[in-house]
């Protein structure tokens, strides 16, 4: 059986343990648990620093009852960065491109602002469905239109996630292999391969973060139509 | 596309939200965020810190 490129992603077993497994208990040990000294070491400052600022600026447009979500969407950010992040170093497995993960993620989050929204607030949750100013006659292809969105939602979040992940890991793979290929047969082309892989992989690099941040301000956005 | 063979899916997802849950959710939860000691003279009272609300 041929290994094609796709074949990155199917989740390795190495000795009975199947690889995603470490790939994602193993991040966490990075992130050290503070203990309650006033004072700490400069990675959990840090980290502290990174996790006050985001939360605010995540929790800006959403009103106080919106505020009890803080902990679940900055844990899922901190989860997602550091998953793409550490996706990019070689020889490591990324569960982020398993769409399995990222439907798993979004749907249960998207159903639940949705549920919430229809069960507090009934008729503000379904006014989301009209936008302000459509023409009388147009309103019910809208309406159409709009619950479809909704419902699509949390299939997009999962497929936008996983499709650049895996876009951006078969990208590099198969650029790499050119600029291997063509080191012994084209060395100056190679050269300019490799320049043009260094500037991918820096474009990665800011894809995983820019994709973990949309993944989880889209939900705070679900959340602010909602709460 | 290997992602969309289904046999692993079930265990994945329950993998994701159990390390999820138990792992990230107690280490996000135990920053805390002081404030700045207030001076003796101060009449101002203490100010709220932000304690991850849960309702």
């Amino acid at each position: 059986m041929m290994l094609n490129y796709f074949d990155q992603f199917a989740s390795p077993i190495f000795l009975g343990v199947p690889l995603i497994a470490l790939a994602l208990t193993l991040p966490w040990l990075l992130f050290p648990t503070p203990s309650t000294r006033w004072l700490s070491n400069r990675l959990t400052s840090t980290q502290g620093m990174f996790i006050s600022t985001f939360t605010q600026q995540l929790l800006l447009p959403v009103n106080k009852g919106g505020h009890k979500w803080a902990l679940i969407l900055i844990s899922l950010m901190i989860f997602l960065v550091s998953l793409n992040m550490l996706g990019l170093m070689p020889y490591t497995f990324t569960p982020t491109t398993q769409l399995s993960m990222n439907l798993g993620l979004a749907t249960p989050l998207w159903l639940a602002t949705v549920i919430m929204g229809l069960h507090n607030q009934p008729t503000h949750a379904l006014s989301h469905l009209l936008p302000e100013g459509t023409p009388t006659f147009l309103i019910p292809i809208l309406i159409i239109i709009e619950t479809i969105s909704l419902i699509i939602r949390p299939l997009a979040l999962g497929v936008r996630l996983t499709a650049n992940l895996t876009a951006g890991h078969l990208l590099i793979q198969l650029i790499a292999t050119a600029a291997l290929v063509l080191l012994p047969l084209m060395p100056t082309v190679a050269f300019f391969t490799m320049i043009l892989l260094f500037f991918l992989t820096l474009l990665e690099i800011a894809v995983a973060m820019i994709q973990a941040y949309v993944f989880v301000l889209l939900l705070s956005l679900y959340l602010q139509e909602n709460i | 596309m290997p992602q969309l063979n289904t046999t692993p899916w079930l265990m994945i997802l329950i993998f994701t939200w159990f390390v999820f849950l138990i792992f990230i959710l107690p280490k996000v939860m135990t920053y805390i965020f002081p404030n700045e000691p207030t001076l003796k003279n101060k009449k101002t009272f203490m100010p709220w810190t932000w304690n991850w609300p849960w309702y």
